[in-house]
């Protein structure tokens, strides 16, 4: 049942790019053959891994890095409650920060290479699992705590066994919500500056008017979140095994 | 009321809680007042009162995870707590533990590790521990789960598993706050025969709470009977039953039945 309404939905959805197509003229809505065959093309001629590779570097390493500095924070702050009330509101403030609109800013400090787009991705990364990481850490249960204290836990026993297992699943979610952002963040800054990326290939076909390769970009952008969150669900799984329950048990 | 038959090992003299008034709850609450008690090396006590007569107050403030207002704490002699002393040391140093009403176990770590989690803590995890805790594991009827999280675990051995991971780093005052509140009375007999039996073995100093009168009885050398709050100890009852008790037929036991009374007495 799910399956036939997946696919006469898939079905539904090709008629109607095909029709809206003819309707508006391959100027506005590129056809989904010469889409595809557009992607064939630039796979064939090493476009597509070259441009692929270079987003997907910019991404990972801007992930790693705002991501390691957005998990490891709360834990230092943990550590002083009084640096992490002082420190709060600038946070709060730096969170309101349009961070797309920084690009620019980013770039001229960086330059037009990598290191723009990762410091770029980084700063949009950290925010998101450093306010997750903090929720997760603050959810921790005090009872849990408190026991482990009592047995003769110390400081870094309690932040391995409990504050960090505690923050874990808020990490992890807030991962399958960084990494798409992260693309979008490498793709947003690779069309403000760039010489490669697939930002830089979307970018390029907009100044030649090339509608198909403006939409090959963004399938295959697509196409590559759609892998990476589908790498991160199995993460999850994997990570939290010991939350399945089973209603009732024994 | 009887006499103290031996020197007190843990003395809790003026014991006080009150908490501050708030915004809403215009006075203080007084939550126990003057409380003392003392208990002698190995005597398993158990205390009765009313549920919010402050029982858990008290456990928390015996292990301090929770600071009196007035009154002192004192172990061998020694004053551990004082409303004046410094920092709150939980546990006082691995010498006094805490089995608390929910398990409290990690739900991220297998049974066994959560069972040796306090021996890791303390650094005291070898070859000679591992096969102590192996054995009270066997009496505690887990063996053979020790590879499950707590979450595949029933309420029962939740409960074992807790009461286990105290045992096994053998502190020698052990505080037990309404453990098997929430089993059902079937479990719950079991898990006072495991209990006595696991006491048995190595007989702690155990000060354990309830609100159940006849779980007092059936476990207890001696049965302290606290007031509404503010609490104090108004009754004093010793058990004569004598060990191993069989808690199958307690209720058949001489006496059980007129302690029972009056312990109801005394609380209403």
């Amino acid at each position: 049942m799910i399956l036939a309404g997946r696919i006469l939905l898939g079905i539904s959805l090709v008629v109607l790019w095909e029709v809206l197509h003819r309707w508006l003229g391959p100027g506005v809505l590129a056809g989904l053959y010469e889409i595809a065959l557009r992607i064939a093309e630039i796979t064939r001629d090493g476009r597509l891994f070259r441009h692929g590779g270079v987003t997907l570097y910019e991404s990972f390493a801007g992930l790693a890095i705002g991501g390691s500095l957005g998990l490891a924070l709360p834990f230092l702050l943990r550590l002083s409650p009084r640096a992490e009330q002082a420190l709060s509101p600038f946070i709060g403030a730096a969170m309101g920060v349009p961070k797309l609109a920084l690009a620019p800013l980013v770039i001229l400090w960086f330059g037009i290479g990598l290191a723009s787009k990762i410091a770029f991705v980084a700063a949009v990364v950290f925010f998101l699992i450093f306010f997750s990481t903090m929720a997760g850490l603050h959810a921790t249960e005090p009872r849990l705590l408190a026991v482990a204290r009592l047995m003769g836990a110390g400081r870094w026993l309690l932040l391995r066994e409990i504050l960090f297992p505690s923050a874990v699943p808020y990490v992890l979610a807030s991962l399958k919500i960084a990494a798409p952002r992260a693309l979008s963040a490498a793709v947003v800054g690779e069309f403000v500056a760039s010489d490669a990326g697939l930002g830089f290939y979307i970018r390029d076909a907009m100044d030649q008017a090339d509608t198909i390769g403006i939409f090959a970009g963004v399938v295959v952008v697509t196409v590559v979140t759609v892998i990476v969150n589908e790498g991160l669900e199995r993460l999850q799984r994997a990570a939290l095994g010991w939350r399945e329950v089973g209603l009732g048990g024994f | 009321m009887d006499m103290k038959a031996h020197a007190p090992f843990l003395e809790v003299e003026g014991l006080a809680k009150r908490f501050a008034a708030k915004a809403g709850r215009g006075e203080s609450l007084s939550v126990i007042e003057d409380l003392s008690l003392s208990v002698s090396e190995g005597e398993f006590v158990t205390v009765v009162g009313p549920s919010g007569s402050g029982k858990s107050t008290l456990l928390n403030m015996l292990a301090q995870i929770d600071r009196p207002s007035a009154g002192s704490v004192r172990l061998r002699g020694e004053t551990i707590l004082g409303p004046q002393s410094g920092p709150l040391v939980p546990g006082w140093n691995c010498q006094i533990g805490y089995v608390t009403q929910e398990d409290n176990l990690l739900p991220w770590r297998r049974l066994e590790e959560n069972i040796l989690f306090p021996l890791r803590a303390q650094g005291r995890l070898d070859e000679a521990a591992r096969e102590r805790v192996a054995a009270l594991v066997e009496l505690a009827g887990l063996k053979g789960f020790e590879r499950f999280y707590p979450s595949e675990l029933s309420g029962g051995m939740r409960k074992r598993a807790s009461l286990v991971r105290t045992l096994s780093y053998d502190p020698p005052v052990i505080l037990m706050d309404e453990p098997f509140g929430a089993l059902d009375a079937q479990t719950r007999m079991q898990l006072h025969a495991d209990l006595l039996r696991m006491w048995n073995v190595k007989r702690k100093t155990i000060v354990f709470v309830t609100h159940d009168i006849a779980e007092a009885i059936a476990l207890g050398d001696r049965v302290l009977v606290l007031s509404r709050a503010p609490a104090k100890v108004i009754a004093e009852h010793r058990v004569d039953i004598p060990r191993p008790r069989e808690i199958d037929h307690l209720v058949l036991a001489p006496g059980f039945a007129a302690l029972f009374d009056r312990i109801r007495q005394a609380l209403i």
